[in-house]
């Protein structure tokens, strides 16, 4: 009974740190431009739309935070070789991961953009000296708590994997959940925020992404002030279920039918979820229906 | 799929890049032997080179494959190269013979034949079978594997100082005593001392491969996919390649203390800052070279578009 109470606890504390990690991750990539989203940076210029956006190609947040995650993990692995506190483990790979994607993060941006120089497109250095060390911030944060429920499922609950291979999971899980979850609000709200509300994207609008704000020129730094408020706290719910809700079924019930329990309930708990997303579609199509213009519908 | 786009011709074409790329890996890699003749093993720091030389090596490969329309297939190229070069990678490692006369190892020759055979399978199911009908698939994939392969058994032996299968699955050896028997004379009591090999701590079983696979994987990938464009020049890619490179050698380095004595850990750390640091800043001037314009806090210059 104790170790239940002592994994369930467990359970809450990692589906925390995944909350704080999924938000943290999701305005990182948004505030580097990361993802799908970016096409449309990186086609703007080709379509004479010369822009201020940080342009931060890497590869897709899930191969990406897969590799942070799992330097973060493997240096702390390896100082917790040489009995380094593991707290302090921890620390110094998230550090050290932070500093590697920081570093990718400024080729990624010099390369793309000089290699558009055809299309006139300047490189903005200012661009890399204000908005680098704001995602290396959030990804330090989403990099250190991944790594610290990592670290919680392999000291406390035992399990079977080795640090850095449940940094890599873990990581590429957190990546996906940003993704899926949050890209939706930059690449195709924030993006689009001067094209007509629900409209969609039509093709004649590609790379016509929003450059200029109220007063002034935005940079991608204002694209954070908005993906905080909704993709942010969306993805960190996203990968903070996914966590809690994956420990949870283990913990409870791996004991029954030979651990054929804990399949059980995830087999259920999809099905639930699945049930819950089709009646969210199905509500939203019939309550809003498909496009029609002002002309039309007054 | 099988339009072709412009990649950019550089100075050094794509033999001159396979024969440096694998004869400074192979030479590389060979070196940090020179650990176990000497018992030291401040020889690893090569192994990295050697990485570093297949990783660059591989960059424009990736190009040359990529350049037909594959634009977000660049990143899965990494990870196809890694994963078909881990398969090769491990089993080659098994061959840990000393070739008579010659003193050296069998391990790199094997795992490069295997990665060749095990890429030139997965291209042919690729392009024959799934049929991406690609031109230069099948020999770019086996290309591509190598690369993988190499950079995994140049960063495995730098990071332990070995690459026989045994030392990269080992981590250290713990002695059990048991008491045996007792003397009855003199009351002196015998052991039996049983060696016990660690495996939780060694560099396959701790997952710390799993660290170079991505950083292997990401670096390969990242030179291309960061510089592709109408104005990519070769130069740039290949030193952002040497760059990366570098970068992954650092954290190598970082985790080697794990697995070497102190002093040969921070010679491979303080060689990887050396170079990076000077391959950071040729990378940044190269960057500042093709620029259309390098602006430090100016506004936006319209060249067209409906604003």
């Amino acid at each position: 009974m104790e170790e239940i109470v002592l994994g369930i606890g467990i359970t809450a504390l990692a589906g925390a740190l995944a909350t704080v990690a999924g938000a943290a991750e999701d305005t990182e990539s948004d505030i580097g431009s990361q993802g799908d989203p970016n096409s449309q940076v990186q086609l703007a210029p080709q379509m004479g739309y010369i822009h201020r956006i940080f342009n931060k190609a890497v590869s897709g947040e899930p191969p990406a935070y897969g590799a942070w995650c799992v330097i973060g993990a493997g240096v702390a692995w390896a100082l917790m070789q040489i009995n380094y506190n593991p707290a302090l483990a921890i620390i110094l790979g998230s550090v050290i991961a932070v500093f590697v994607q920081g570093i990718y993060c400024t080729s990624g941006y010099l390369g793309r953009i000089a290699s558009l120089a055809k299309f006139q497109q300047p490189v903005y250095i200012d661009i890399i000296k204000s908005l680098t060390p704001v995602t290396m911030a959030h990804a330090f944060v989403a990099i250190f708590c991944t790594v610290a429920m990592c670290y919680l499922m392999a000291s406390v609950l035992h399990h079977p994997f080795a640090l850095p291979l449940l940094g890599l999971v873990w990581g590429i899980a957190l990546g996906a959940a940003g993704s899926a979850t949050g890209n939706p609000f930059y690449g195709k709200e924030r993006q689009y925020q001067n094209q007509k509300f629900g409209a969609g994207v039509p093709i004649s609008a590609s790379g016509n992404i929003v450059r200029y704000a109220e007063a002034g020129q935005r940079s991608s730094l204002d694209n954070g002030w908005f993906t905080t408020k909704f993709a942010g706290p969306a993805s960190g719910i996203c990968f903070g279920l996914i966590v809690f809700l994956e420990l949870w079924r283990t913990i409870l019930f791996e004991e029954l039918l030979n651990g054929w329990g804990a399949i059980i309930i995830g087999i259920i708990l999809i099905l639930v979820f699945t049930l819950i997303d089709r009646w969210v579609e199905k509500w939203g199509r019939r309550t809003y229906g498909p496009y029609t213009s002002e002309e039309a519908s007054s | 799929m099988t339009v072709k786009m412009e990649a950019s011709a550089g100075k050094l074409s794509e033999k001159t890049l396979m024969i440096y790329g694998i004869v400074v890996a192979l030479v590389g890699i060979y070196l940090t032997q020179i650990n176990g003749f000497t018992g030291v093993a401040v020889f690893s720091f090569f192994g990295g080179i050697g990485a570093i030389a297949a990783l660059w090596w591989g960059s424009d490969t990736i190009k040359h494959l990529c350049s037909y329309g594959l634009g977000t297939g660049v990143p899965s190229a990494g990870m196809v190269a890694f994963g078909a070069g881990a398969i090769a990678m491990i089993a080659g490692t098994k061959f840990n013979l000393i070739i008579p006369f010659v003193g050296i190892s069998l391990v790199p020759i094997v795992t490069l034949i295997l990665a060749a055979l095990i890429g030139a399978v997965i291209g042919y199911i690729a392009n024959n079978i799934i049929n991406m009908n690609i031109p230069v698939m099948i020999f770019s994939l086996t290309k591509l594997s190598i690369v993988g392969a190499l950079t995994m058994l140049g960063f495995g032996a730098m990071c332990t100082g070995t690459f026989s299968f045994n030392g990269l699955v080992t981590g250290g050896l713990s002695l059990q005593m048991e008491p045996a028997a007792q003397a009855a004379a003199n009351g002196a009591q015998m052991f039996t001392v049983t060696v016990i090999p660690e495996f939780a701590g060694s560099l396959i079983g701790g997952a710390t491969l799993a660290v170079i696979f991505f950083l292997g994987a990401m670096a390969l990938q990242h030179p291309f996919n960061a510089c592709l464009g109408p104005n990519e020049q070769q130069d740039r890619t290949l030193m952002l390649a040497l760059e990366v490179g570098f970068l992954s050698m650092i954290v190598v380095a970082v985790m080697s203390y794990a697995f070497l004595d102190i002093v040969s850990a921070t010679i491979g750390l303080i060689v990887a800052l050396i170079g990076w640091i000077y391959t950071y800043k040729q990378y940044i001037a190269l960057s500042k070279r093709d620029a259309y314009e390098w602006l430090d806090a100016k506004p936006i210059k319209e060249v067209g578009g409906d604003q």
